[in-house]
């Protein structure tokens, strides 16, 4: 790969362990600016974690991560102000109205309150949710909240998107417009760290794919590149085959078989 | 979003808070988002989307309580004595320090040690100061709530009756002392979280509260006792020990301003009051990004639960009838065990309640006459209050951080709600009461002697009568299944009075039974059978539907 810039992201040599287990064991990546890398693994690979601590979310990491250049570890928040971040709960303050909520969420960034304020409601109601604009989110359905979610991710106009899981709960077409403003953005410079269990999105989105198991890289490149050097067809494949992963098959039926017994002895 | 008052009193005092390195504007919106929630109610899980909009009815935390009103309104005696303020004012700090410290220790370190917002807050431009700073005006804008009723009425007495500068030092010390208060307890905190690591330290919390809280209704009584409060006109004695108590500090103002004794040793106090505040104030606010780097502790994985459930299992085989009321036994015991707010909250009034029966036996004994004399009182009806854990306890039953489970609730084939609180309050008495009855019995029956053992077997069943009391005068609320927010806890505060007014009437009953030969026996089984009613039809059996 060949990169004229300076990556927006560089980690070098990631450690992370919780009390009982590593969970992050050295990992290396240089992220530029355009690109929507598709950051996949099994469950407890570490992916979360390693999005957390790019956020500052989680400490007690070995290693450097910069972000914009900077080293995240000396304290100063403000480069989270260039950053959004879709989590993977959809933790939201559920008492207040989509408006106070967006509006509060633009000033943490420094925006003004009206401005904010406006600009949500323009984007709320692109996505078909100027009606709940002034309801409070402890009525929204899943979908509605996530794309709260989305909204307040990209109020402020950031450079990096971290997204978790960011298309649970929105409908087809939702979706699709979603992933077209990923697209869009990533056209424009933004930098989009996407991490995911839905193969299909993974593939056709991403210009990158990173996947890691047990706290390690173990492939890095682009769908096209990562078909290559595997003999299967789609990345759910290749997903399985580099986790090792083969035996879905002997589980589910077990799993069946489990589901029935329960009946016999009625 | 509300505008509030205190906001806008906080952006006169902007330029401090820039000083400590705090970003004031975030700060502010993070105060005001958070006073606006408070002031809402999350409608729960189980209420369904009736409610959703805007609803009018809400309670504002600043809403007055009026029982705090009332007890203000003692305190008016204390600011209305000429002379000797170091007596009356020690005393009126003493009893505002012991009720702020026990409110902060209970209704508060859970705001304090709170983690949820991390994940919203955090990961925008915040930084630790600011996000500490939000959560401790919080907590202090309540305090100070908390506070101006308490000595609201006495404050205005004062100005009247003892002139602008009584008023001025009073108003002052009182601010300085929820300082106080507030910072040594976060710090108390903080050198926990620092110090252990881990599962251990979810528990060393809970059992730092209960110390706290016993330590700080000991040291309440040690104040008025030391001062000996029938002697308001004795004259004052300065003593090495007076250093000791933060109360004594606050009164001294008064007495080397208004009282005219310059000595040394008052001088010295009331530097205390204001430099001890100042200065851990100052510690804190250094202290502070690490308070929250040290909070992370908190959310580290959840060692494996140990229990197997064993305890729980043969416990509901034995008291439960029916497979639900065994169910939310079990379920009950278990989140008890787990729900860290619930142990936040209840773990406190446990220690109060343990050490509440002593502090009145304590009182007896000074009053002269050793163990003999003691014996031959009724004094062992003390023993009654620790059911005074029960009020809090089903109070909290209800609230769970994870509250958005409760849909289990409609979704699960139930007969009827009757055996789902049937089993929770029976697992609350077992894992609750029945082990602080059982410390407290073993203790009376060692002061009174095996005589009491008659009385003691009696008042098992009069609490187990109170605790279904407790539960019947509070909204019924399916477990674990509301979110908890300290505003909504003043719609409590009514049955509270009446509860006390009830564990009071059942403690008067026992006495006035205890005077008639042989009234006891008659009274065991008249409150055996009263148990057996009152459980009757406070869990009827057939009851269908309901939700």
């Amino acid at each position: 790969m060949n990169h004229a810039q300076e990556p927006v992201i560089s980690i070098e040599g990631l450690w992370m362990n919780y009390s009982d287990r590593m969970v992050l064991r050295g990992i290396d990546l240089a992220v530029y600016p355009g690109q929507i890398i598709g950051y996949i693994g099994p469950n407890g690979a570490g992916k979360s974690t390693t999005v957390k601590i790019m956020l500052g979310l989680v400490e007690g990491y070995t290693g450097t991560v910069r972000i914009f250049g900077r080293d995240i570890s000396d304290g100063d928040a403000a480069y989270k102000r260039r950053i959004g971040y879709v989590p993977e709960v959809a933790e939201l303050y559920d008492s207040l109205t989509a408006k106070e909520y967006l509006g509060f969420i633009g000033e943490l960034y420094g925006m003004k309150r009206t401005d904010a304020e406006e600009k949500a409601e323009r984007l709320m109601g692109l996505l078909n949710l100027e009606h709940a604009f002034n309801m409070r989110i402890a009525s929204y359905s899943k979908g509605m909240r996530q794309k709260v979610l989305l909204i307040s991710s990209m109020l402020h106009d950031p450079d990096i998107l971290f997204l978790d899981e960011p298309l649970s709960g929105l409908d087809a077409n939702s979706v699709m417009i979603v992933k077209e403003i990923f697209a869009s953005l990533a056209a424009r410079g933004k930098t989009i760290f996407y991490s995911s269990h839905i193969m299909d999105v993974v593939e056709k989105i991403s210009s990158r794919i990173i996947l890691i198991n047990g706290g390690d890289i173990v492939a890095d490149g682009s769908f096209a590149e990562l078909k290559e050097k595997s003999r299967e067809g789609s990345l759910e494949g290749i997903f399985n085959e580099l986790t090792g992963f083969d035996r879905f098959r002997d589980i589910a039926g077990e799993f069946v078989a489990v589901i029935g017994e329960g009946d016999s002895n009625d | 979003m509300t505008e509030f008052y205190v906001l806008k009193l906080l952006d006169r005092l902007q330029g401090v808070f820039r000083r400590t390195g705090v970003d004031y504007p975030v700060l502010r919106s993070i105060l005001q988002v958070k006073l606006t929630m408070d002031a809402r109610r999350t409608p729960t899980v189980l209420a369904g989307g009736k409610d959703n909009k805007q609803t009018t009815a809400e309670g504002s935390p600043f809403r007055i309580q009026w029982i705090y009103l009332l007890l203000g309104l003692m305190l008016i005696l204390f600011v209305v004595q000429d002379g000797n303020y170091i007596f009356s004012m020690s005393i009126t700090f003493a009893i505002l320090m012991f009720m702020i410290a026990t409110t902060l220790i209970s209704d508060f370190s859970s705001v304090m040690l709170d983690l949820r917002d991390k994940n919203i807050l955090f990961s925008k431009p915040v930084n630790r100061r600011t996000l500490n700073m939000a959560k401790s005006l919080h907590v202090l804008i309540y305090l100070l709530t908390l506070t101006l009723t308490v000595t609201g009425p006495s404050l205005i007495v004062s100005l009247f009756k003892q002139g602008i500068v009584f008023f001025l030092i009073y108003a002052a010390a009182v601010i300085l002392m929820d300082c106080l208060i507030l910072v040594i307890t976060a710090l108390i905190y903080l050198l926990i979280l620092r110090v252990f690591d881990g599962e251990k330290l979810k528990d060393i919390i809970n059992y730092v509260q209960i110390i706290l809280s016993i330590g700080i209704a000991v040291g309440y009584q040690l104040v008025s006792r030391l001062f000996n409060l029938a002697d308001l006109t004795v004259s004052y004695e300065p003593a090495w020990w007076q250093y000791l108590l933060a109360p004594a500090w606050f009164a001294s103002p008064f007495e080397l301003l208004l009282g005219g004794n310059r000595s040394v040793h008052l001088t010295v106090m009331s530097v205390l009051a204001l430099v001890v505040p100042v200065l851990l104030l100052a510690v804190y606010i250094k202290l502070m990004p690490m308070f929250e780097r040290s909070l992370q502790k908190l959310a580290s994985e959840e060692g494996a639960g140990k229990d197997s459930g064993n305890m729980a299992r043969r416990l509901s085989e034995l008291f439960c009838q029916g497979k639900e009321e065994a169910l939310f036994f079990r379920f009950t015991w278990s989140m008890m065990r787990n729900e860290r707010d619930f142990k936040l909250k209840v773990y406190p009034t446990f220690g109060l309640s343990l050490i509440l029966p002593f502090i009145f036996i304590f009182n007896v004994l000074w009053g002269g006459g050793g163990l003999e004399e003691l014996r031959n009182t009724k004094a062992f009806l003390f023993i009654y209050f620790c059911a005074l854990l029960m009020m809090t306890a089903v109070q909290m039953l209800r609230y769970s951080t994870s509250y958005r489970g409760a849909w289990i609730y409609k979704t699960i084939p139930l007969p009827g709600l009757s055996p789902v609180y049937r089993g929770m309050l029976k697992a609350a008495i077992l894992r609750l009461l029945i082990p602080l009855f059982v410390i407290e019995g073993a203790i009376f029956l060692w002061l009174f002697g095996v005589r009491f053992l008659p009385h003691l077997i009696i008042v098992l069943p009069a609490l187990l009568l109170y605790s279904v009391l407790c539960f019947r005068l509070l909204p019924k609320s399916l477990p674990f299944s509301e979110q908890y927010s300290a505003a909504r806890q003043k719609d409590f505060t009514g049955s509270a009075f009446v509860q006390m007014f009830i564990l009071m009437g059942l403690a008067g009953l026992h006495y006035v039974i205890s005077l008639i030969p042989f009234g006891i026996y008659i009274y065991a089984p008249v409150l055996v059978i009263a148990n057996w009613w009152i459980w009757r039809i406070s869990f009827p059996r057939a009851e269908l539907g309901g939700s």
